[in-house]
């Protein structure tokens, strides 16, 4: 591996900005991390430099352990978004630079800078300043300036930003170029997804510090992994659908797309589908349509860009009340079902559409995301509770970042926590921290919630998420959670192994670090979450309580697969209403086993 | 230098943009020229030319002689070996202090521009009375002082202190908008190329920041030259000794030569002129460089 990133952080004012994380880009690979700003990108890519320390972690070059090696010797190659040439210095003598340094003897020196300069198709500029030549020209000469020294690795930070489309487009295939030419091991940044699918080999996607997911860019873009990165590369429109065991359903409207991807667990349970504008076929009628009908609409708005056509559908009727795309409300009240459509020349001929034309919409193509966080129902015996919890900051930011909504429930059972629900409670329950909170969580889970959400009123976006669940059969279902939830907090993850006190203590380390390494190689293995671990002795819920209460901003994830755990083992967390947030994640002993053995 | 260079750069583009002529007519544009034409005139040109009529007023071969004196020469010497001292020291505290400013965050960070800021803000007659407060015979130091004999205040070391306290803000409040407005990145990226913190500093710095750093090299030299309140003192007025080329006018002047003190303070004027000139220079070379 030319470059190894293993489970880098760095905290700027206390908050991650780099997230735990692990990255291995392999000899000669063009990888380019992608991200919103903020994100972390290129804090990140400073650190493999050594512009910047890291506070955990390690950097490795070439097997080289570099945490500690200052940027002076890592030998690296640096581009930098505003070029940075030295400005009293003229095109030869900034590439001559990093050759002056090793004090390289003048011929050689002449000979390595018009090779350069060849390189970047700039033969003959020698003599100019930086200020003489044009913003594209001045970051060619930074390409080669980075290349002098024969770096192994290059890093560009956003080198096409300053620049306008053309020579954006120019430059890119001069980058290209140099790299298939060099085969240098290259890292470039960009929030642009457009440049990321023309130069990469390979993507990561980087959002609030952490490295979401990272793949080929085709893969990426067919099988997401998270909302994320479905709808921040390309378009997505994404749906709360059903998932059946016969397949996907959108409301009352089944699909049976003949290319659903299967998803294990057998009970039906909410799920988030990523249909792709172009995926989206439209038709005078359902019997027209060549592929699944998931619903009729209205075509709102109709934009001609040249090659597409790009629609935006009203749905009429079918899932309109499952749209959890971003134009939706979160307040519930305007679930207006918006989806975007592209259509290719041919498909505008051979069906044309007006604006306020009534459609019949089908889908080629739907990808299921593997998360088990859906939506958000908030859960409470009047309404004006409801109303309240729905405005939390906390999980108004959470379902801003998941592009999810926050249905509403009132349910008055929930007061006396009697009797059984009307319907099955879909998606993360939401309630509020009081005094029965112990009660209503059992409650919501024996009526069919899968997660509750426990916020009391003044809970605010966590800093460190405590992960902890009280036997095996809850593990897997919990790092799934935990994962899911920790993609849209910038939080650091920590899994409390708890071992009791009574039987032997030290005597039994060797198992418990063993169970620690297992759950973080997990963890990181099937779900991409990379988490510290932390081993403690005694009562499992009065050790979590005397974490929890250390410090201010945390949140406990806590993985159950037996009701009864809760008032035996956990009492303690529930006796008072707590300071700290709570996600509850219970699946019944039985369905763990299939999921496992289905895995 | 950032605030003239940008300011200059914003008009010149605004004078580009059409319609500017349109909302000021051309007597308003007249008037406002006349104003402050005159107003130079008899306040600024007025003066400059009665220093040089009256040490010409009795012939060049006086206006010569008044130099040969030995105090006059002493004093000229003194005023260069003082500037000689301050301005280097300048520089290096200069550089630091905006180094630190631009280029880090610490605790105290406000406090020390403020700090920078002082001798500005302070009369230079109170500059000088502190050091005669710290070093003098009833000062904090001065019985420590006479014990070892040493002497400060009434001496060169004196008027060394009270001038480099007065100058000192020159330097620093040049480069330190300059230095923010550059950034880092061209350091950084001689950092990458495997340059060390020397060759840093000497090949990609110092050549960065060179031109504000010249300006306010300028400013502090004349400064030094012409400081009068704060060195005048702690100097004692021992003639010969430690009177400085603006306190040695004041003596001659006190005396009723006034070809003497008018014929040093012409010398004095034009070392501000030159300066003024090398200043207008350097102005005029660093616009053409931020295109």
């Amino acid at each position: 591996m030319s470059i190894t990133l293993d489970q880098v952080t760095k905290r700027y004012q206390g908050s991650p900005v780099v997230n735990d994380v692990s990255l291995e880009v392999g000899e000669g690979e063009f990888f380019v991390l992608l991200g919103p700003s903020g994100s972390g990108k290129s804090t990140l890519l400073r650190a493999i430099a050594g512009l910047t320390g890291v506070d955990h972690g390690r950097v490795a070059l070439h097997g080289n352990d570099v945490t500690h090696v200052s940027a002076r010797h890592r030998g690296v190659g640096f581009v930098f978004q505003n070029y940075a040439l030295f400005r009293h210095m003229t095109v030869g003598e900034n590439i001559e630079f990093a050759l002056r340094v090793r004090r390289m003897r003048t011929e050689d020196r002449r000979q390595r800078r018009k090779e350069l300069l060849r390189l970047v198709a700039l033969e003959g500029m020698d003599d100019r300043l930086p200020t003489q030549l044009s913003g594209g020209q001045q970051q060619r000469v930074a390409v080669a300036r980075a290349l002098a020294h024969k770096p192994e690795v290059l890093l560009l930070d956003e080198p096409f930003g300053a620049l306008d489309a053309k020579i954006r487009e120019e430059l890119r295939r001069t980058i290209r170029q140099v790299q298939r030419e060099l085969k240098i091991t290259t890292v470039l940044v960009t929030h642009d997804q457009e440049e990321a699918f023309a130069l990469a080999d390979r993507i990561g996607v980087m959002n609030l510090g952490r490295l979401l997911e990272s793949g080929r860019p085709d893969e990426l873009y067919d099988r997401p992994a998270t909302r994320f990165v479905a709808t921040f590369l390309g378009a997505a429109n994404l749906l709360l659908a059903k998932q059946t065991e016969q397949g996907i359903r959108f409301g009352a409207t089944p699909v049976n797309a003949r290319r659903i991807e299967k998803l294990e667990g057998g009970r039906e349970h909410e799920v988030v589908a990523v249909l792709r504008p172009e995926e989206i076929e439209l038709a005078p009628t359902r019997d027209n349509l060549r592929t699944n009908y998931i619903a009729t609409g209205v075509v709102e708005e109709l934009v001609f860009t040249g090659a597409l056509e790009r629609i935006r559908v009203r749905m009429t009727s079918g899932p309109s009340d499952a749209h959890i795309g971003s134009n939706s409300h979160v307040d519930g009240h305007n679930t207006a079902a918006i989806l975007d459509v592209t259509r290719t020349q041919h498909e505008q001929r051979v069906f044309p559409v007006v604006f306020g034309q009534s459609v019949a919409i089908g889908v080629r193509r739907i990808h299921v995301l593997p998360t088990p966080l859906s939506s958000y129902t908030v859960c409470a015996a009047e309404t004006a509770a409801a109303e309240r919890l729905s405005q939390h900051p906390f999980l108004i930011e959470l379902a801003g970042r998941m592009k999810t909504r926050i249905a509403k429930r009132i349910d008055p059972a929930l007061a006396t926590c009697q009797g059984n629900a009307q319907t099955r409670i879909s998606g993360v329950a939401v309630i509020a921290a009081q005094v029965k909170v112990a009660k209503q969580v059992e409650w919501l889970l024996w009526n069919g919630a899968a997660e509750v959400m426990v916020l009391p009123s003044q809970a605010v976006s966590p800093q460190r998420v405590l992960i902890h669940w009280a036997d095996d059969a809850a593990r897997r279902s919990t790092l799934a959670v935990a994962a899911s939830l920790l993609r849209h907090v910038p939080a650091e993850a920590v899994y409390v192994g708890i071992l009791p006190e009574s039987r032997g203590g030290e005597g039994q380390r060797p198992l418990g670090v063993r169970t620690l390494l297992d759950a973080r190689s997990e963890a990181q293995a099937v779900h991409g979450l990379e988490m510290r671990t932390e081993l403690r002795f005694g009562a499992a819920a009065e050790e979590l309580q005397r974490q929890l209460n250390e410090q201010v901003d945390q949140m406990l994830i806590l993985g159950i697969s037996d009701l009864s755990q809760l008032s035996r083992e956990f009492a303690p967390l529930f006796a008072a209403p707590a300071a700290y947030s709570m996600m509850i994640v219970y699946r019944p002993a039985r369905e763990s086993d299939e999921q496992a053995a289905s895995a | 230098m950032a605030g003239p260079g940008n300011s200059q750069e914003l008009l010149a583009e605004i004078a580009s943009r059409p319609g500017r002529d349109t909302v000021v007519s051309f007597v308003v544009k007249a008037a406002f020229i006349t104003t402050s034409l005159l107003f130079l005139a008899a306040l600024l040109f007025a003066p400059l030319i009665t220093v040089f009529a009256t040490a010409l007023e009795k012939g060049f071969e006086i206006y010569f002689n008044s130099f040969k004196d030995s105090d006059t020469l002493a004093a000229i010497r003194l005023t260069l070996t003082v500037a000689a001292i301050v301005v280097p020291v300048n520089v290096v505290f200069g550089i630091a202090a905006a180094w630190s400013i631009a280029k880090f965050e610490f605790k105290g960070k406000s406090f020390l521009i403020t700090m920078i800021d002082l001798p500005i803000a302070v009369s230079p007659v109170i500059s000088g009375l502190i050091y005669v407060l710290l070093f003098g015979m009833q000062g904090w130091f001065g019985l420590w002082l006479q014990e070892h004999d040493i002497s400060i205040i009434f001496a060169v070391p004196g008027i060394v202190l009270a001038t480099m306290f007065v100058t000192f803000p020159y330097v620093a409040r040049e480069l330190i908008p300059l230095m923010q407005q550059l950034g880092n990145d061209e350091e950084e990226a001689a950092i990458t190329l495997g340059a060390g913190g020397l060759m840093t500093f000497f090949h990609v710095t110092l050549p960065k920041i060179r031109w504000g750093l010249l300006y306010g090299v300028i400013l502090s030299n004349a400064r030094a030259m012409g400081e009068f309140g704060a060195v005048s003192v702690v100097s004692g007025h021992v003639r010969g000794v430690t009177t400085t080329m603006p306190l040695h006018i004041e003596i001659l002047y006190q005396e009723y030569n006034f070809v003497g003190a008018f014929a040093v303070a012409s010398l004095l004027t034009l070392l501000a002129v030159v300066t003024l000139i090398i200043k207008t220079l350097v102005e005029w070379r660093t616009g053409y460089k931020r295109k």
